[in-house]
């Protein structure tokens, strides 16, 4: 115990004596916490965004002219039941020709002179969000009957947007990996020049009998030290880019206002802090195994 | 106290020490002394395991030191105190600092660390001098911060390498009597020195090494 006091009063000493060299590995490790940060932000921000797009995820499944109305209701109820339907419903050849009057203007007499069932009647689905595929293939079966002549699934928009997002994560984990080695390649550098500038101190505590955790405890502090203001220094500037950024960001995305663009949540924020904890700990544990290793 | 079985040291291709056999009794003071290249640093280094033997055995207080990693050279070290010709003291650290690490690093008390330094200095000679920096001392002074350092956890075995080397007549006298002091304690003691007048003001038993080769003791 009393070692460990002793360990952290030089870990925290030597905080205060290479103030400026701490700040840099702080503010190192800070930048690369706030990139990840902000690309984390944005990916979770977007896959929320595309899960709100799945919900409006609906297939039209256009039925056959003369379709009796008890198939028509069949088929109603045999897509209801299929797991991951949200709403089903049935819009006739008058409801379809009314939707399109009212939206096209001119429409209205042309369509009349057509006849009334110039536009076919339809199985209206909306999908669960998040259960595309699975709902779509589920529905598979009654869209092939031979009372449909048509089906409008959107199935390639909802496999391309799930194909964007697992690319979309595979590419945060590969820029977080190349963030983690680029930043304890730059501390571990950082405190490298804080061993260097103390070897003969270290070459002293040595002599006198210190054991390497003795001698490399201090800086395991220092480092540790130098993560947690980093990624404090990471979780300021995403709040500080998220009430600066935010409104232009909108902007940039076309997004709704209801869209809302939020920061990233509490445990990812602290997740941030323990990474940079992490880096600044393991970058000092780095730099000074060169020193121990060096000599008996 | 200190046992050497065939010892040599070859650092590429060239010999530093070869096939040394010798001892030291416990509570000895024995001076290492031979011209430069003689091996006397290269012995030295070896008891405080700084470096290893190319071959033989090394035993301080009957174990064999050789083949000890990092962990149990450190605990050889805390029952050793080292003086050095440069003093080897840090710089921007206070004298009590610099005499108190030996205890700190073995997890002493700060108050029982303070107290100590403060024991250790009276007997160099430097009671109330805790809170001055290294650098504004005389080398003298220096070399007795180095001495008190080395005798503040009453090591069993104190080795010396040229302690009075940077130090004119008188400094040099001063600290050989200090380090006679701490022998007459008990403490077994090495000073390599190639300082002949010192050897013949404070006579003890040398071990003499010319090329590597002990050629008396």
């Amino acid at each position: 115990m009393i070692i460990l006091g002793h360990i952290l009063r030089r870990g925290f000493r030597s905080v205060r004596e290479n103030a400026a060299l701490n700040a840099v590995s702080s503010l190192v490790i800070g930048v690369a916490l706030l990139l990840l940060g902000v690309y984390l932000t944005l990916q979770s921000e977007l896959v929320r965004l595309v899960h709100t797009w799945g919900q409006d995820a609906q297939v039209s499944a256009y039925f056959a002219a003369g379709t009796p109305p008890a198939e028509r209701d069949a088929a109603l109820a045999a897509a209801k039941a299929v797991p991951g339907v949200l709403e089903a419903r049935l819009i006739s050849e008058a409801e379809a020709q009314a939707w399109l009057s009212a939206r096209v203007e001119g429409m209205g007499p042309l369509l009349g002179e057509l006849g009334a069932d110039v536009l076919p009647a339809s199985l209206e689905v909306r999908i669960a969000p998040g259960q595309g595929p699975a709902t779509l293939a589920a529905l598979d079966p009654l869209f092939s009957s031979p009372v449909f002549t048509d089906v409008d699934a959107g199935r390639d928009w909802i496999e391309r947007l799930d194909g964007f997002l697992g690319t979309l994560k595979l590419m945060g984990a590969v820029l977080g990996s190349l963030i983690l080695v680029a930043g304890l390649f730059l501390t571990s550098n950082t405190v490298n020049l804080v061993v260097f500038a103390r070897r003969d101190e270290l070459e002293v505590q040595r002599l006198v009998g210190a054991t390497p955790a003795f001698i490399a405890g201090p800086f395991l502090v220092e480092g540790f030290v130098q993560g947690v203001a980093g990624g404090l220094l990471a979780v300021g500037g995403l709040e500080l880019l998220h009430r600066l950024l935010l409104g232009q960001l909108r902007a940039v995305l076309v997004l709704p206002e209801s869209a809302g663009l939020g920061a990233l949540p509490g445990p990812w924020l602290l997740g941030l802090v323990l990474l940079g904890a992490v880096l600044g700990t393991g970058a000092a544990l780095v730099a000074v195994l060169r020193f121990l290793l060096r000599a008996p | 106290m200190i046992r050497l079985y065939h010892v040599s040291k070859v650092y590429d291709d060239v010999p530093a020490l070869h096939d040394v056999t010798l001892q030291v009794a416990k509570g000895e003071l024995v001076y290492v002394t031979g011209p430069s290249g003689a091996g006397k640093s290269t012995l030295l280094k070896m008891l405080y395991g700084a470096i290893k033997p190319t071959t033989g055995k090394l035993l301080i207080g009957g174990t064999d030191i050789v083949p000890m990693g990092a962990a149990g050279l450190a605990a050889v070290r805390r029952n050793m105190g080292i003086v050095f010709q440069d003093f080897k003291l840090i710089g921007n650290r206070s004298v009590a600092d610099n005499v108190g690490l030996a205890l700190e690093v073995i997890g002493t008390p700060r108050p029982a660390i303070a107290r100590r330094v403060e024991a250790v200095l009276s007997i160099v000679g430097l009671r109330g001098r805790g809170a001055e920096v290294p650098e504004r001392l005389s080398g003298g002074e220096q070399q007795r911060v180095a001495v008190a350092r080395a005798i503040i956890n009453d090591p069993a075995i104190v080795l010396a390498d040229e302690p009075t080397g940077n130090l004119d007549g008188g400094m040099a006298i001063e600290v050989m009597e200090i380090l006679k002091a701490i022998n007459l304690r008990g403490t077994t003691v090495l000073v390599a020195t190639h300082d002949t007048g010192l050897m013949q003001r404070f006579p003890h038993r040398t071990l003499r090494f010319r090329a590597g080769r002990l050629v008396s003791a």
